[in-house]
């Protein structure tokens, strides 16, 4: 019992706009998962990875004057990066492929250690959003509300766009930002300028289709494992596939000549070089302007498909 | 106690306009009417909402939030045109649905301020009306509880607790009391009551328990087989065709009953041996004395007979299956 037994009593006042209550989902959906332990860990840890392409920066900037750290970062370029092209400007000229060499160690950090940090965050948080609402019948409250399935769908997205915004677009804005600092002169700026707009365009492209897909399979069943498990084999098997697809021929049993695969012909059975394509061209180092449009089709069809998906599969409950 | 009139939002000036107008309302599934030409006229005030399983309640309540889409049919909600407004409608509309449904993670107090912010409450006023509107539905310490944790009667509560958060003009009841023990369903009539009585809300309670219908509504509506059967209010329901008396008498009733013949009334003897004298009221009772004391008859009880909730339902049921 209350010490001030109020009863009920009229409210009045103003109401917000209806336009911003998707943001009231987001943010409900992102205090609960912030409750969880292990996804705090996996947000810290998936900080770490920035350190290397800052010291590849910095060893880069540095060897603009300094011999020693030019031949480190020459030695990176013709092995781990390969990029022996680059490794040969470096050694001319080292101040006409900055710009690309920063963009190849940032595309690196987003290709590989954000890329899987993601895979693992979405498999962990996605599955929770849609399917936990359609075991719970929470659907049946939110609809209530002056609420579209679209501003719910938004809504819903917006908590994977926040959690992943945090360890891809800040993670490389940051990254940036440190690049500038380690670098001898502020000068930097005017040849890299355009950079923190890639990472922002390269982070829609990595965000925008990955959350759809997700929701997607979070929509199509109660059990949220099991969007968990599809979710996951979708990576794994692309992968999988189009290593097999693409090494497979190069492989020459005895004395059959090795074959010479087009490997851009199968990158679209997984989502992994899709993706990577897609954003390759956005940070400007694959010039072949034609040959990325199928990626760009394809993660325009998950955004979509995806979408729609989960908008009949809340209509279709809502009818029951 | 001041009776409030319900002022439609659009209206002001035509404090009876009805809650609820439809006309022509159809909902199939699969070729099967769940709602069949649905015409209604809803007054303020309570209105209870009945019909057996399947009958198309809780299909005409999403329909009305504009929750399934249907066939056909227009009308209006509250002044607003329904269909069209739907969304304007649900931010007036309270709605506590049936189904065991709550979002998963929050606790009680997180979930009533949550839908309070759904409505359009600013953050801060959203807790600040969710702590009062919590305390009034006797949700107690077990806001700070999650909800998964709760009991049946705990979570109708909150069901409660959220529809009301909003201070809607309207509110739509799907089996408020189910899973509540007695004393707690009657306290959740008695706030019904008092939400209708003191501060002016229609409310639309759907529901199988006919005493909860009897115990605080004032229009019926009872839908079978999508159609409505029966919509009037409760006082008009309650009067038998003819005026008929209810009489219950000490020991033997054959001369009293030979009496009351010989005078020109029909009567029936009910199960429970009480008599039902048709074609008489309670304005005409002293000639039904002057036979008892003819006859030597005590009579124990005398009073005008109503028809019963339960009598009108099983009617209008069996009606529809057997057209």
């Amino acid at each position: 019992m209350p010490v001030h037994d109020l009863g009920y009593r009229k409210w009045v006042g103003k109401r917000n706009h209806q336009l911003i209550r998707p943001l009231y989902v987001a943010r409900s959906g992102i205090t609960l998962i912030w409750r969880r332990r292990m996804l705090k860990l996996l947000l810290m840890l998936a900080w770490l990875p920035i350190a290397i392409p800052a010291i590849g920066i910095f060893c880069f900037e540095q060897g603009v004057t300094d011999m020693t750290y030019r031949r480190v970062i020459i030695r990176t370029l013709q092995g781990p990066m390969e990029r022996p092209d680059l490794a040969a400007q470096m050694l001319q000229d080292p101040v006409s492929v900055r710009h690309e060499v920063w963009s190849t160690l940032i595309l690196g950090f987003f290709r590989v250690p954000q890329l899987y940090s993601m895979v693992l965050l979405i498999g962990l948080i996605a599955p929770l959003l849609i399917s936990y609402d359609l075991r719970s019948k929470a659907y049946l409250q939110y609809f209530s509300r002056p609420l579209s399935p679209n501003e719910y769908i938004v809504g819903k997205s917006a908590v994977i766009w926040f959690f992943l915004g945090m360890i891809t677009t800040l993670p490389g804005l940051t990254l940036y930002l440190l690049g500038v600092l380690l670098s001898p002169e502020i000068s930097v700026v005017g040849m890299t300028w355009d950079i923190p707009l890639r990472i922002l365009i390269a982070s829609v492209a990595l965000i925008v289709p990955t959350t759809a897909l997700a929701i997607g399979y979070s929509a199509c069943t109660v059990e949220n494992r099991y969007a968990s498990f599809a979710w996951f084999a979708t990576w794994i098997m692309g992968s999988v596939a189009y290593q097999v697809l693409t090494n497979a021929p190069r492989m020459g049993r005895g004395r059959r000549p090795r074959m010479d695969v087009d490997t851009e012909r199968w990158l679209l059975v997984s989502p992994y070089h899709t993706l990577g394509k897609v954003e390759t061209w956005i940070f400007g180092l694959d010039t072949g302007d034609s040959s990325v449009w199928p990626a760009v089709l394809i993660l325009l069809a998950v955004i979509v498909i995806g979408t729609l998906f989960v908008r009949s599969r809340l209509i279709g409950k809502l009818s029951v | 106690m001041k009776r409030y009139t319900y002022l439609s939002p659009t209206c002001p000036e035509s404090p009876l306009s009805p809650i609820i107008s439809l006309t022509g309302v159809t909902k199939l599934y699969s070729g099967f009417r769940a709602l069949d030409d649905v015409s209604l006229e809803i007054q303020p005030g309570i209105t209870g909402l009945l019909g057996p399983n399947g009958s198309g309640k809780s299909t005409l309540i999403k329909s009305l939030l504009g929750l399934v889409r249907n066939h056909q049919g227009t009308g209006t909600v509250l002044g607003l045109q329904w269909p069209r407004e739907v969304r304007e409608i649900r931010d007036r509309v309270g709605y506590l649905p049936e189904d065991d449904c709550y979002i998963a993670g929050l606790t009680g107090i997180e979930a009533v301020a949550f839908m309070a912010n759904l409505s359009g409450l600013p953050k801060t006023e959203g807790m600040r009306r969710a702590h009062e509107i919590t305390d009034f539905c006797d949700i107690g310490e077990e806001k700070y509880r999650g909800v998964e944790a709760y009991s049946t009667g705990m979570r109708q509560k909150l069901k409660f607790a959220q529809a009301l958060v909003h201070d809607p003009p309207f509110l739509i009841l799907d089996e408020p009391t189910t899973g509540l023990d007695p004393d707690q369903r009657d306290a959740m009539l008695r706030r019904i009551r008092t939400l209708a009585q003191e501060h002016g809300k229609s409310i639309l309670l759907s529901t199988h328990i006919l005493p909860d219908v009897k115990a605080v509504c004032d229009q019926v509506v009872i839908l079978a087989r999508g159609k409505v059967r029966v919509h009037d209010s409760m006082e008009n329901l309650s009067k038998p065709a003819e005026p008929t008396l209810n009489v219950m008498t000490y020991g033997e009733k054959a001369a009293f009953l030979n009496g009351l013949e010989k005078a020109g009334y029909t009567v029936t003897t009910k199960t429970d041996g009480t008599l039902k004298i048709i074609g008489t009221d309670i304005e005409q009772v002293s000639n039904v004395w002057d036979i008892a004391a003819a006859t030597g008859t005590s009579i124990r009880r005398l009073a005008p007979a109503q028809n019963s909730l339960e009598e009108i339902f099983f009617q209008a049921v069996s009606a529809s299956e057997h057209p």
